[in-house]
C-alpha cells in the first residue's frame, strides 16, 4: 500500500511524457521564449519603453514554464505500445556443454 | 524532455540565451538612436582664497571658487535605454611642467536621471527659474525635461584645490563639461567632441580661457553650495 503511493508520488513529481510530447515540449520552448524575446524588443523599441521589453519577456518565460513542465494530458497522448510480455524462459532452448538447462 | 525537471532546466537555459540576445538588441539599438547634444559654459565669477583642507590641518593651500553659467540641452542622450547621465563640469589647467599632463579637476556634478529610473534621494533636483511664478519648494520635479539645463551663476559643488597647493595667477583655465551616460543594459559612454554614425558630437561645451586671480582675504565667504546640495554623496 505504502510502496504504491510511493510510486505514484514519483510519477508525479518526475512528470514523464511520451516521445512524441518530447518533441512538442520541445518545440513549444523554442517558439514561446523566441516569440516573447522578439515581441518584447519590438514592443519595448517603438514605445521607447524598457519597462515594457522586460515584462514582456518575464511573462512569456512564465508562460513558457507553465505550458511546458507540467506533464500536461496532450504530451501523453500517443503512448508507446509495448510488446505483449511472454514467459521467456518457457519458450527458450538453451544448451550448455551439449546438455539442456531449464 | 522526458522528465519534470529537465523541462524545467531545458526552459531556464533557453531563457537565459534569449535574455543575453535581446539584452545585446537594447544595448546596439541605442547606436541608432540620434544625439546633439549642445551647450555653453559660461565663467561668472573666480576668487582664489586660502584655505585649510581640514580643521586641525596645519598647512595652508589655495583653493579656486568658480561660479558659472551653464545652458545645455542633452535631452537627445536620453533614449529608451539611458537609466541616468552623470553630468560633470572640470577645471582644465596646464601643469607647471610642460612635460606633465594637465590637471583636470571637477567642480561641479549632477546626476540626471531618467524618466524610467525609480526615484533616488541623490538624483539631481533643477532649481526653479527665478522668474517663474510657480515657484514651490517641496516639488522635486525638474521645471525643464530630462537633460535640459538652465543655471546662471551657480555655485560649485566643490572648491578646487592644485597638488601643489598654488593657484593663484595659474593660466589658461578652461571649464568643459563631461557626461558618462549610464544605460539599463550595454556600455557606459562618455563625451564624445567628434561626430561618430547617428552620433552628433557635442557643440559648445567649454568656457573661455581664463586666469585664476590672485587670493583674497581669508574671510571672504567660499560660498560653495551647501545644505541638501552640498551634502550629496558624503555619509550621513
Amino acid at each position: 500500500m505504502a510502496d504504491q503511493l510511493l510510486e505514484k508520488v514519483r510519477d508525479a513529481f518526475e512528470g514523464q511524457i511520451d516521445f512524441e510530447g518530447q518533441r512538442l515540449a520541445e518545440l513549444l520552448t523554442t517558439v514561446l521564449l523566441g516569440a516573447a524575446g522578439i515581441i518584447a524588443f519590438i514592443v519595448g523599441f517603438f514605445t521607447q519603453d524598457i519597462y515594457k521589453t522586460l515584462w514582456i519577456g518575464l511573462g512569456g518565460t512564465a508562460l513558457a514554464f507553465v505550458a511546458v513542465v507540467p506533464p500536461w494530458p496532450f504530451y501523453n497522448k500517443n503512448s508507446v505500445t509495448w510488446l505483449p510480455p511472454h514467459n521467456a524462459i518457457s519458450g527458450l532452448d538453451i544448451e550448455v556443454d551439449g546438455r539442456k538447462v531449464n | 524532455m522526458h522528465s519534470t525537471l529537465v523541462r524545467a532546466q531545458n526552459v531556464f537555459g533557453l531563457f537565459t540565451t534569449v535574455a543575453f540576445c535581446v539584452a545585446t538588441a537594447i544595448a546596439l539599438s541605442v547606436l541608432i538612436s540620434p544625439q546633439e547634444p549642445s551647450a555653453s559654459i559660461k565663467l561668472r565669477n573666480v576668487q582664489v582664497v586660502r584655505g585649510r583642507p581640514h580643521y586641525y590641518s596645519q598647512k595652508k593651500e589655495e583653493y579656486a571658487h568658480i561660479k558659472f553659467d551653464l545652458d545645455a540641452d542633452l535631452s537627445s542622450l536620453f533614449n529608451w535605454n539611458t537609466k541616468q547621465v552623470f553630468l560633470y563640469i572640470t577645471a582644465t589647467y596646464p601643469s607647471l611642467k610642460a612635460s606633465e599632463p594637465p590637471s583636470q579637476v571637477i567642480i561641479w556634478d549632477a546626476i540626471l536621471p531618467s524618466s524610467s529610473a525609480p526615484w533616488h534621494e541623490n538624483h539631481y533636483i533643477h532649481p526653479n527659474p527665478k522668474n517663474s511664478k510657480t515657484r514651490s519648494k517641496t516639488t522635486s520635479l525638474s521645471p525643464y525635461p530630462a537633460g535640459e539645463i538652465h543655471l546662471s551663476n551657480q555655485r560649485p559643488k566643490y572648491q578646487i584645490t592644485d597638488m601643489s597647493g598654488k593657484l593663484q595667477n595659474r593660466t589658461d583655465v578652461v571649464l568643459e563639461l563631461g557626461w558618462n551616460v549610464q544605460p539599463w543594459v550595454g556600455a557606459l559612454t562618455w563625451i564624445n567632441w567628434q561626430d561618430v554614425g547617428a552620433w552628433k558630437g557635442l557643440k559648445g561645451g567649454k568656457s573661455d580661457i581664463f586666469t585664476f586671480p590672485e587670493t583674497k582675504r581669508k574671510d571672504v565667504d567660499l560660498g560653495t553650495a551647501k545644505g541638501g546640495e552640498g551634502n550629496r554623496g558624503k555619509p550621513a
